[in-house]
């Protein structure tokens, strides 16, 4: 367990919800599209306080999971919404202890920006991912058409980074490197917030 | 509605603000390199303290992008300006300026979502 990332975001979640709640208004509708695809039994990575459960689909069969005990305290409360099977638990992305093959889709919401060794976490939810399986991510990324935001985007990063995402990464990139196959990629904030859909191939 | 109007109120903000503490900084006979270089650095600072200030009302995404640009241009703008004291030769005047960039930047930085919006990649698969 990566005790440094989880005391980041354990300190992180008391004004989680201060800054984070913004998002459910504003990306609300594209976090609903994007989760409607989950299908057979999910994984969700970074539970955070449990923002996203009002956008799962019910009557799923969900694990959600997340580096930070006192994110999932929170999240707790949330999930006794949620009208399915919810388990939440506490682990690190890079080191599941989850059999090859386990689950037929996973999500992420704006958690590859976190995650400090990307490609390495993304190729961990491969091994976890059925063959034919799908991952579903919103995800904020670095962005290349408009050069002087990206360069914006570096110079943040040196300030969020200390206090929660790096805001510059190639996460469309990291998720073929890991070796999903990109379906679908849409941009939702310029080319700044995606929707990234990918499948491992190997069925 | 209210997400539209905060996000053209932030690039106001932004750009007053920016084109405040560039007429305080560059004084008319400064080198221009020296004054639009200045300029820049006070507009990304405050553009990234201000976007952080306003990201739980309005997203840090959508206020930094659109604050960063009138944050960085609008400085070496105003920096240019202020150091050859040409034009807005009020202080009032300058931050009218100011918010009108800020506005511009911000309805430029909308058209250009809805032209970058949707698939990128689609296999139809």
């Amino acid at each position: 367990m990566d005790i440094q990332t989880r005391k980041k975001w354990d300190d992180a979640s008391r004004t989680y919800d201060f800054f984070a709640a913004v998002d459910d208004r504003r990306l609300g509708s594209e976090k609903q599209k994007l989760l409607a695809k989950l299908r057979g039994k999910a994984l969700h990575v970074a539970a955070g306080t449990g923002n996203d459960y009002k956008f799962f689909p019910p009557g799923m069969d969900i694990v959600s999971i997340d580096i930070s005990p006192k994110m999932l305290e929170q999240a707790r409360i949330k999930a006794a919404d949620y009208k399915g099977s919810l388990q939440l638990r506490e682990a690190d992305v890079h080191n599941l202890d989850y059999p090859d093959e386990t689950f037929d889709s996973i999500a992420t919401v704006f958690t590859f920006c976190s995650v400090p060794k990307p490609i390495a976490g993304l190729r961990e939810l491969y091994r976890v991912l059925k063959p034919g399986g799908q991952i579903l991510m919103l995800e904020h990324v670095r962005s290349t058409a408009i050069g002087p935001v990206g360069i914006m985007l570096d110079l943040m990063t040196l300030i969020t980074r200390k206090l929660g995402p790096d805001l510059n990464r190639d996460t469309v990139g990291n998720v073929q490197k890991a070796g999903f196959r990109l379906r679908r990629v849409a941009n939702v904030y310029l080319d700044v917030v995606k929707t990234i859909e990918a499948v491992r191939d190997d069925a | 509605m209210l997400f539209q109007i905060g996000d053209y109120l932030a690039g106001a903000v932004i750009g007053m603000v920016t084109a405040l503490i560039v007429r305080i900084v560059v004084w008319p006979g400064m080198d221009m390199v020296i004054a639009m270089l200045i300029g820049w650095g006070i507009g990304t600072i405050l553009s990234m303290l201000i976007s952080f200030l306003l990201s739980p009302l309005l997203g840090i995404l959508e206020t930094m992008v659109p604050g960063s640009l009138t944050g960085m241009y609008g400085g070496m703008l105003f920096g240019m300006r202020d150091s050859m004291a040409a034009g807005s030769r009020t202080m009032g005047a300058a931050l009218v300026v100011g918010a009108v960039l800020g506005i511009v930047v911000t309805v430029a930085m909308k058209f250009y979502d809805h032209v970058l919006r949707g698939p990128v990649i689609e296999t139809g698969d």
